[in-house]
């Protein structure tokens, strides 16, 4: 029953259904606009614009070294800048980082919760972030001395409202970038903790980010449940571009080497590219065959290569060009859940739920 | 505006909402876009100029490659 206060609310009610309506069919416009903009543009596809370049001969890629000592499955890892360390997170807690040349441990930190999600190395190589089911992404400073309690010094620098799904330094080890199964990414100051910019617009949780390369500026891309990947402007907070031809989670996104496209990893088992100047995708690496998801991607140096780590335990190598697959790399034994190439292009590691990290060149 | 019905304001942050949404829209849409012909030409360009400084692509010997093993071990 409603009260005899009531004609005004039921005006502005009216009002306010009447904007809703208005806005809705907006938005649907907008929406249509936008496709058929993108749709202008798509003159010629990828693999066209690339018949003339060579094809690539056969590749001979193999396990080098095998990182064991984790205690349960490797969920996350990361290059160090001077190209031969490397740091990796597990479910049982551990954050361990190694000497991939020699297979040497050299720190081991055992965080408060299980599922570290995420680990970095900062730029300087003086300390690593991670986090995960505490919803934090906490910083630790690497001592030479091997002796010393690393937990001592730990940083707690960002906090969600819910799991940390990924964490990157900016490009130097004042910043880090963050995002969460809260379906926020967010930028916070290492030192103080403060949160500097957050980014809204995934309408679900986040899984991965990737920081654009330096010279391009300042934006980074991030991929979520919501099947969207979005790149944001730093500064501002403001999503510019957004791109929605994915038919799962997105897992992994990495940009191009020049800045100008990224690529994709979901669960519907495809690899794509996104042209960020066409504002579209460009092409899509699959198969029938292969209907396992996509846990993580990353490119050669000069961004003919796309390595690509699956849940079937394999690794399969596309000619990012032709969009063909060129290879398929086997040695783990369970999923292959994290995947970066080092520094130098000189090789490239896996993290797998089968405890293990390989180095594989 | 005290005494507003739950109705009333559940309507308003579905209107805030979706005002946010047509916002987020409207600046996506303004945005300048390139034939792919044309972006796919750079990317291909970016590719070709890199593909010997790849030492992943070209595949580079084991003595320069750290995690390749050499054939050779010096006994001291």
């Amino acid at each position: 029953m409603r009260s005899p206060l009531i004609p005004e609310m039921a005006t502005q009610e009216v009002q306010l259904n009447e904007t809703l309506v208005h806005l809705k069919t907006e938005s649907e416009t907008l929406k249509s606009k936008l496709e058929e903009e993108r749709a202008k543009l798509h003159d010629v596809e990828l693999h066209q614009v690339a018949e003339k370049v060579e094809g690539l001969g056969q590749f001979v890629m193999k396990t080098r070294r095998t990182l064991k000592g984790h205690g349960n499955k490797v969920l996350c890892m990361d290059w160090c800048k001077d190209k031969r360390r490397i740091v990796s997170s597990s479910q049982d807690g551990k954050v361990i980082v190694w000497d991939a040349f020699t297979t040497n441990k050299e720190h081991a930190v055992t965080m408060p919760c299980t599922w570290v999600m995420a680990c970095a190395y900062a730029p300087s190589g003086c300390a690593v972030a991670c986090g995960g089911l505490d919803n934090k992404c906490s910083v630790y400073p690497l001592s030479l001395d091997k002796n010393e309690n690393l937990a001592a010094k730990k940083k707690s620098v960002a906090m969600h409202t819910n799991y940390l799904s990924a964490c990157s330094f900016t490009n130097s080890d004042m910043q880090i970038l963050t995002s969460s199964g809260d379906g926020t990414c967010a930028l916070w100051d290492v030192e103080s903790g403060q949160l500097l910019q957050s980014f809204h617009g995934h309408a679900a949780d986040v899984l991965c980010l990737d920081l654009a390369p330096s010279e391009t500026g300042n934006t980074f891309v991030s991929g979520g449940c919501d099947k969207k990947a979005n790149v944001w402007d730093m500064r501002s907070g403001q999503c510019i571009q957004s791109f929605e031809t994915h038919e799962s989670d997105i897992n992994s996104v990495r940009y191009y080497p020049s800045g100008d496209a990224f690529a994709s990893g979901s669960d519907d088992a495809t690899c794509r590219l996104y042209d960020l100047r066409a504002d579209r995708e460009v092409a899509i690496y699959s198969k029938e065959s292969i209907i396992f998801g996509v846990s993580s991607v990353d490119f050669s140096l000069s961004g003919r290569l796309l390595f690509a780590g699956y849940n079937d335990y394999t690794i399969n190598v596309w000619d990012v060009l032709k969009g063909t697959r060129v290879s398929i790399l086997f040695g783990h034994e369970n999923r292959v859940s994290t995947l970066r190439v080092s520094p130098d292009g000189t090789a490239f590691c896996t993290g797998s739920w089968d405890h293990t990290l390989r180095i594989w060149a | 505006m005290s005494g507003k019905t739950c109705s009333s304001s559940s309507s308003s942050s579905s209107v805030i909402h979706a005002q946010k949404l047509v916002d987020q829209l409207r600046v996506e849409a303004s945005m300048e876009r390139i034939k792919i012909s044309l972006t796919a030409a750079d990317l291909v360009r970016y590719c070709q100029d890199h593909r010997r400084s790849d030492p992943l692509l070209t595949g580079i010997a084991a003595s320069s490659n750290p995690f390749k093993d050499k054939k050779t071990c010096v006994l001291l």
